[in-house]
């Protein structure tokens, strides 16, 4: 019986989590399914992997949007119903990988795909630059301080090339967050996108009432900003509710997502910032934090050149400056940051110096450095 | 906002149906509208008993309680504050109670 509002609970079916993976798995998948010897990527976006039983599965990995219509999702699936025998999957940077049992079958399927414009395009392996991982932006949140896939799309047109190859020291993670939740991977990624405020928040007096849970607004402040007073509403009277030093206010906007009426985006004052060096592996050397190095760029849509000319720039000079399997952060490291910012022609400036609690330690406590452009 | 009338009262709320006044509007009628639009059978006193619990403890804290602090306070634990207000105890409770709209990444 569909859904009576009337008797919410009747018939509710609840708890019973996602489908087991297993169903999903492609024949050969599941009968190599913890066998696998080894693994070659025979070209950009296409992968084999050699089973102990003599198996191969080949994949076919293409870039997506991420927001993408339902339309999409069932051209995807004719495509995997005319190739694959009906499986696919998507990747953990939202691409997705169409798998075949024989190299074959390969050539088809990358024709297929060639056929359908750039709507599919492959790569995304080795040592290039993967899709990024990103979020809603103005397509669907209410703290952006800019947008994710308008500014995703500038981007990749403009590295599309590094995509579909695979010429990098070493791959390169990029990541947008458009406020710094940092909901996704913004903070340990190569190169990562955030879009920041300038601006302190504009306090509602007469919404905050009946709209805020006022304590919470004042705990939300990370460096004590929000103090609770007693205002004057635009009806002469007199309500609780709070007010932000300004002085102490780095716009974070965390007061902002815990009360409503405490709203700080600004056409001006919100832009993005460019960090870089983050890495989540442990290959080599340790994962890492990315580190700020251009504190802000303005919101120019629809093409965001600013921040699309920075990233271009951050990636071609370490391309062409890094050792081999060298990540963003570990070239950075091994040639010292005055160097990344003298390679780069960034300059530095003092949003780059930490000012935040444990910010002593990222101080430099020694002698060593190296003379660059940026010392006069 | 629209303005919703029940029981001759009229209530501010906001398009999630929260009370944008707060308690300042809040009466009986508002629980009876509730309890209609939220699937709740009759009100029982378990059901008063958490509203009243969410009531005073925001009148002293200016801020809802956390779910521990509900259940030890009423002595529910979530599992039947669920089967008394089946959105639960944001969405459902404190809609009832006449709490703001609960914040942050739910």
């Amino acid at each position: 019986m569909g859904y009576d509002p009337a008797n919410p609970m009747v018939d509710r079916i609840t708890d019973i989590g996602p489908p087991h993976f297993e169903q999903f798995f492609p024949p050969v998948v599941k009968k190599n399914y913890g066998k696998w010897l080894y693994h070659e990527i025979t070209q950009p976006g296409v992968l084999m992997h050699k089973s102990e039983t003599g198996d191969e599965c080949w994949t076919v990995r293409v870039g997506a949007a991420r927001l993408i219509s339902i339309e999409l999702i069932r051209e995807m699936c004719d495509i995997a119903d005319a190739h694959c025998d009906g499986y696919l999957r998507w990747t953990t940077r939202n691409n997705v990988e169409f798998m075949v049992d024989s190299k074959a079958k390969v050539q088809p399927l990358l024709d297929e795909l060639a056929s359908r414009g750039n709507k599919f395009p492959v790569g995304g392996t080795g040592a290039g630059v993967t899709n990024i991982v990103h979020t809603q932006g103005w397509v669907h949140c209410h703290t952006p301080a800019t947008d994710a896939s308008g500014v995703v799309k500038a981007v990749m047109d403009e590295i599309f090339d590094y995509f579909t190859s695979m010429t990098l020291p070493a791959q390169v993670r990029v990541a947008l967050a458009c406020c710094l939740n940092m909901c996704g991977a913004v903070h340990a990624s190569d190169i990562a996108i955030l879009g920041v405020h300038r601006k302190p928040p504009m306090i509602d007096h007469d919404a905050i009432t009946g709209l805020c849970e006022l304590p919470l607004a004042i705990a939300s402040c990370p460096l004590g900003a929000v103090k609770p007073v007693k205002a004057t509403n635009s009806k002469g009277e007199e309500v609780k509710s709070v007010k932000v030093n300004a002085d102490r206010c780095m716009f974070c906007g965390n007061c902002y997502t815990m009360c409503p009426a405490m709203p700080l985006a600004d056409p001006e004052g919100d832009g993005i910032a460019i960090l870089v060096g983050g890495k989540v592996s442990n290959s080599r050397s340790m994962p890492k934090f990315s580190k700020l190095v251009i504190p802000f760029l303005p919101n120019t849509t629809p093409r965001w050149p600013e921040t699309v000319a920075a990233v271009k720039n951050i990636l071609e000079v370490y391309a062409k400056d890094a050792r081999k399997y060298e990540r963003v952060g570990e070239w950075a490291e091994r040639i010292g940051w005055e160097k990344f910012f003298e390679k780069t022609g960034i300059p530095f400036t003092i949003k780059s110096v930490d000012d935040y609690r444990l910010a002593y330690d990222t101080w430099r406590t020694s002698t060593q450095f190296k003379f660059t452009s940026h010392i006069k | 906002m629209a303005t919703i009338e029940h029981g001759g009262s009229s209530f501010d709320v906001d398009e999630d149906g929260f009370l944008t006044k707060g308690m300042e509007e809040w009466n009986e009628h508002w629980v009876t509208y509730v309890k209609d639009i939220e699937g709740i059978g009759d009100m029982t006193d378990e059901h008063w008993k958490v509203v009243n619990a969410l009531q005073d403890y925001y009148k002293k804290n200016g801020i809802a309680p956390m779910v521990r602090i509900l259940s030890k306070t009423t002595g529910f634990p979530l599992k039947r504050i669920y089967e008394l207000f089946p959105s639960g105890p944001g969405k459902g409770a404190c809609k009832m109670a006449g709490l703001p709209k609960p914040t942050g990444c739910v």
